[in-house]
């Protein structure tokens, strides 16, 4: 105790302490950083501070006081050793005063408020103890409000460790696993989203710039063979090959990510979703203020475009208004239309959207009411 | 003609430039990336860029940003921007980018060499070439509006529409339908009168009416 005490320096200095005494700070630095240049760092290391440590000099005072009393007795003639009663009265501040260094010393656990709640009712134990001892008394009164004190202190360690309880466990085992899956299927899902964008920037500069490439170079034959017209036609098939395997790797590329969400965000890629529905579209997304995750960006982008072909399929030409906004730390994006409404809540590919927002710990409500259109709210997690 | 081209791939970047070299188009530099794009039009001052809108360092529009800078320091200077994909926003923001010729074009267009050539042609001279997926999404969103008087329109006048907002001049489009300039003609005019537009004989302000018209939806 006493030694921790004094290792930790005194509890009320809240200044930290300098992390290697043995070794002057300016010692590690390397002499090109800005902290060698900075002129206000003392030129020669200055001793560390070590703050005053009262405990050794309160034992040595109250050791003093024992053995002077103790003196004063011997002197006197001995007899009733009196003296007891001024060990007991300095030992106890000894006590309080490492009492308080123990409980400052790691403020804020439960076990630690335990062990607090253990040593003074241990403390106070003793000292009736040694009160009982002392003063010679027929009965052993201490014994009530040492129940007393057993008693409490009991109830505090059912309290602060219940979850250990074997009952309890399995809750705090499943809290702990949720906890683990949670972060885990974060780290996947970012590590998906990575590799995604990956394969598509592969796909731009390999694949399709390959045939691009061919491309041109069938196209640059095909104009050597204007006298050849057989071989030419050939060439111009081979070249409509090409560009229609461009074709669908640019629609491969645009399933993974549209390119206009990567260079603009969301709120101009909805934009662009709007302006290029077959219906009319208003977009509000004034009160985004910054970017989600991207594998959340582009969940809640097909979102958008999934439910927008909705409501052209099925709104017959309804208005529909898309609005993106934040609160409690989620992403809320809703598309509202003012078509007939009565939408199958699992119809239009809305499975396969609802899978898509759930993975990413999301929700996706449907509401629709014959007469007053059809709602579709997904909320999806925005923290960084 | 004097060209520069900026294109971060090797292979097409000299792919592009041996074509068009091909076709007597006179390309006096190469770059990589936007920084590149705006030193080389500012040391030759060409009549042409020719920009991947995909660009290190950060493979987003970086391309189309450059190119729109490039032009603001150098009006009247050509922008044929070769993208991977269709994205409208990208061609409205060249369209309204200012003066001077502005081409949007899918990159595998490059094989198809005389209708390239023709874009290239086009741009350089203060012309207009969207790529024909771009001007089938402006049609296609503007029609669908209801009540709109594309319907109105015969499926021949809309094809002459489409090739008019492609940017190509009655000459071309006549050649591509195999039919007499006059037929066309004929039905530049019906389409005017149906979509009520001013009629113009100039073939570039007839496609920026077309494109103005498509592009108010």
């Amino acid at each position: 105790m006493r030694f921790r005490g004094q290792r930790r320096g005194a509890p009320m200095d809240t200044r930290p302490a300098p992390p290697n005494t043995s070794t002057p700070p300016q010692a590690a630095v390397p002499p090109d950083t800005l902290d060698a240049l900075d002129p206000d760092a003392a030129p020669a290391p200055e001793p560390p501070h070590q703050p005053f440590d009262a405990l050794p000099l309160q034992v040595a005072l109250s050791g003093l006081a024992g053995l002077a009393a103790t003196i004063v007795w011997g002197v006197a003639g001995a007899g009733y050793y009196w003296p007891m009663w001024v060990w007991l009265a300095v030992c106890i501040p000894i006590a309080v005063h490492v009492l308080i260094r123990f409980s400052l010393s790691r403020p804020g656990s439960t076990g630690h408020a335990l062990a607090i709640h253990a040593a003074a009712s241990g403390l106070l134990a003793l000292l009736l103890f040694l009160l009982w001892a002392m003063t010679d008394s027929p009965t052993f009164w201490p014994v009530w409000p040492l129940i007393v004190l057993g008693f409490s202190l009991a109830v505090h360690a059912l309290v602060a460790y219940a979850d250990r309880l074997p009952g309890r466990r399995r809750e705090a085992q499943l809290a702990q696993r949720v906890g683990e899956l949670t972060r885990t299927r974060q780290g996947a899902l970012d590590v998906q989203a990575a590799e995604l964008r990956r394969i598509e920037r592969d796909l731009h500069d390999g694949a399709q710039a390959r045939l691009v490439a061919l491309s041109l170079l069938l196209g640059r034959t095909e104009e050597r063979l204007g006298d050849r017209p057989e071989e030419a036609e050939l060439v111009r098939r081979a070249r409509g090959e090409a560009s229609a395997a461009i074709g669908e790797l640019r629609d491969l590329a645009r399933g993974i990510a549209p390119p206009v969400l990567a260079d603009r965000g969301l709120a101009a890629a909805v934009e662009a979703l709007g302006r290029r529905a077959a219906t009319p579209v208003t977009v509000d997304a004034s009160e985004l203020r910054r970017r989600p995750l991207p594998v959340v960006e582009t969940a809640a982008y097909f979102v958008v475009a999934e439910s927008l072909t909705n409501v052209a399929k099925h709104a017959g030409g309804a208005t529909a208004h898309v609005h993106l906004f934040e609160e409690d730390e989620r992403l809320v994006i809703e598309i509202a239309d003012e078509g007939p409404g009565g939408a199958d809540r699992d119809g239009g590919g809305l499975t396969g959207l609802r899978h898509r927002v759930e993975a990413l710990d999301g929700a996706l409500t449907v509401s629709s009411t014959a007469g007053a259109g059809t709602t579709i709210r997904a909320e999806l997690p925005c923290e960084q | 003609m004097r060209a520069v081209i900026v294109e971060d791939l090797a292979l097409l970047r000299e792919g592009i430039v041996a074509l068009l070299r091909e076709h007597d188009v006179d390309v006096v530099a190469q770059a990589e990336d936007a920084e590149g794009l705006l030193r080389i039009v500012a040391g030759h001052k060409p009549d042409l860029a020719v920009v991947d809108v995909r660009l290190p360092p950060t493979f987003t529009d970086e391309g189309l940003r450059a190119a729109i800078e490039a032009r603001r320091r150098q009006p009247g200077l050509g922008v044929l921007i070769l993208s991977q994909y269709v994205e409208p926003i990208y061609t409205a923001e060249l369209l309204e980018s200012g003066e001077g010729g502005v081409g949007y074009l899918l990159k595998e267009r490059v094989g198809e060499v005389r209708s390239f050539m023709d874009a290239v042609e086009r741009v350089a001279s203060g012309g207009t070439a969207l790529d024909r997926e771009v001007v089938s999404e402006l049609v296609r969103v503007r029609s669908g509006h209801n009540g709109d008087a594309l319907a109105a329109l015969t499926p021949r006048e809309r094809e002459v529409l489409e090739l008019m907002a492609e940017g190509r001049t009655n000459a071309a489009i006549a050649r591509h339908l195999v039919v007499t300039p006059g037929a066309v003609e004929k039905h530049v005019t019906n389409i005017f009168g149906k979509l009520d537009l001013s009629a113009t004989n100039d073939d570039h302000r007839r496609v920026l009416a077309v494109l103005t018209y498509l592009r108010s939806a």
